[in-house]
């Protein structure tokens, strides 16, 4: 684990494995840490862990099994922003949203996106999930 | 040491230990250790169906001691309300000890704990099983009605029937 480096005044942390559930623990246990680091409150932390999870498990379904699972914190005054993305199994692979964990996930974070990119020129297609958590309670 | 049958250290996830117990006549005890996750949900999904199965020889009441559970994904919460629904069916109520914030905040927040009798030690749920269990027929369970616990609770996060346990 790197420390964080410094892009624009912001804190940014990338955690790359490779994309097996079995390696998800770690990076939740990241995120807890920069929650807890960033002052979050206790259910915040709780509810960014969770959420990482949830992302991370929905990607790692749709990855390529040679996949490299990124994912990639801001932590800015206040809120963290996560970006993880996985190369996707196939050009076409599309998240699934329909789903228990989806609307956990949702239900989880202040705000959340789905990213596909159909690749093409030397790049291989990927997808992604964008997800935003407060530090403490925001009325939604 | 050498090892070398083991190719892949995680490949199995983080250890989950699951116990069946009867503490007393008429309450079937399920103890779980470890981190509930998309890897390790099918392993408390075993540990579950022993217990609810041994319930059913008597009647028996089924409590879940979650104290030891230190992360609980979206997955292990669909195989809980699986397990309620199932005990649902035979007029009971599944029966939860959950103190830690790892657990019931994930209960709180997807509204899942309207589904449960949540208790915070062992001792009140073994005891409440155990009466329950002698009159279960005259507790009819309906998930979602209950006041308590649910005014966090987001509408709709709770899965339809038949959606759980994909």
């Amino acid at each position: 684990m790197s420390d964080a480096e410094t892009l624009d005044g912001m804190s940014t942390v990338e955690v790359r494995t490779s994309a097996t559930a079995a390696l998800i623990p770690t990076i939740r246990a990241v995120a807890s840490d920069l929650a807890a680091r960033a002052d979050f409150d206790l259910d915040a932390i709780s509810d960014l862990r969770m959420a990482v999870d949830e992302a991370c498990a929905t990607l790692v379904d749709a990855a390529d099994p040679t996949s490299v699972l990124q994912c990639r914190f801001l932590v800015r005054p206040e809120r963290i922003r996560v970006h993880a993305e996985v190369e996707a199994a196939k050009a076409d692979t599309v998240l699934s949203t329909d789903t228990f964990g989806w609307r956990v996930l949702q239900t989880l974070a202040d705000d959340v996106e789905v990213l596909h990119d159909a690749g093409g020129e030397g790049r291989r297609a990927t997808v992604g999930i964008r997800l935003d958590k407060s530090a403490g309670d925001v009325p939604r | 040491m050498s090892d070398a049958a083991a190719p892949d250290p995680f490949g199995t996830g983080l250890p989950l230990d699951t116990q069946v117990s009867r503490p007393r006549p008429g309450t079937v005890l399920l103890a779980v250790d470890g981190e509930i996750d998309t890897l390790t949900a099918a392993r408390l999904q075993a540990g579950l169906d022993e217990a609810v199965d041994a319930s059913q020889a008597d009647g028996s009441g089924v409590v879940v001691d979650l104290s030891g559970v230190t992360f609980l994904a979206s997955s292990g919460l669909a195989v809980l309300i699986g397990g309620a629904r199932r005990l649902a069916d035979l007029g009971s109520r599944l029966r939860l000890v959950a103190a830690s914030r790892a657990v019931t905040r994930p209960l709180q927040v997807t509204g899942a704990d309207a589904l449960f009798d949540i208790h915070d030690d062992v001792a009140s749920a073994v005891a409440e099983a155990t009466g329950a269990g002698a009159s279960a027929g005259d507790k009819q369970a309906a998930p979602g009605s209950r006041p308590s616990h649910t005014a966090a609770m987001p509408p709709g996060v709770a899965p339809p029937p038949g959606e759980v346990g994909r």
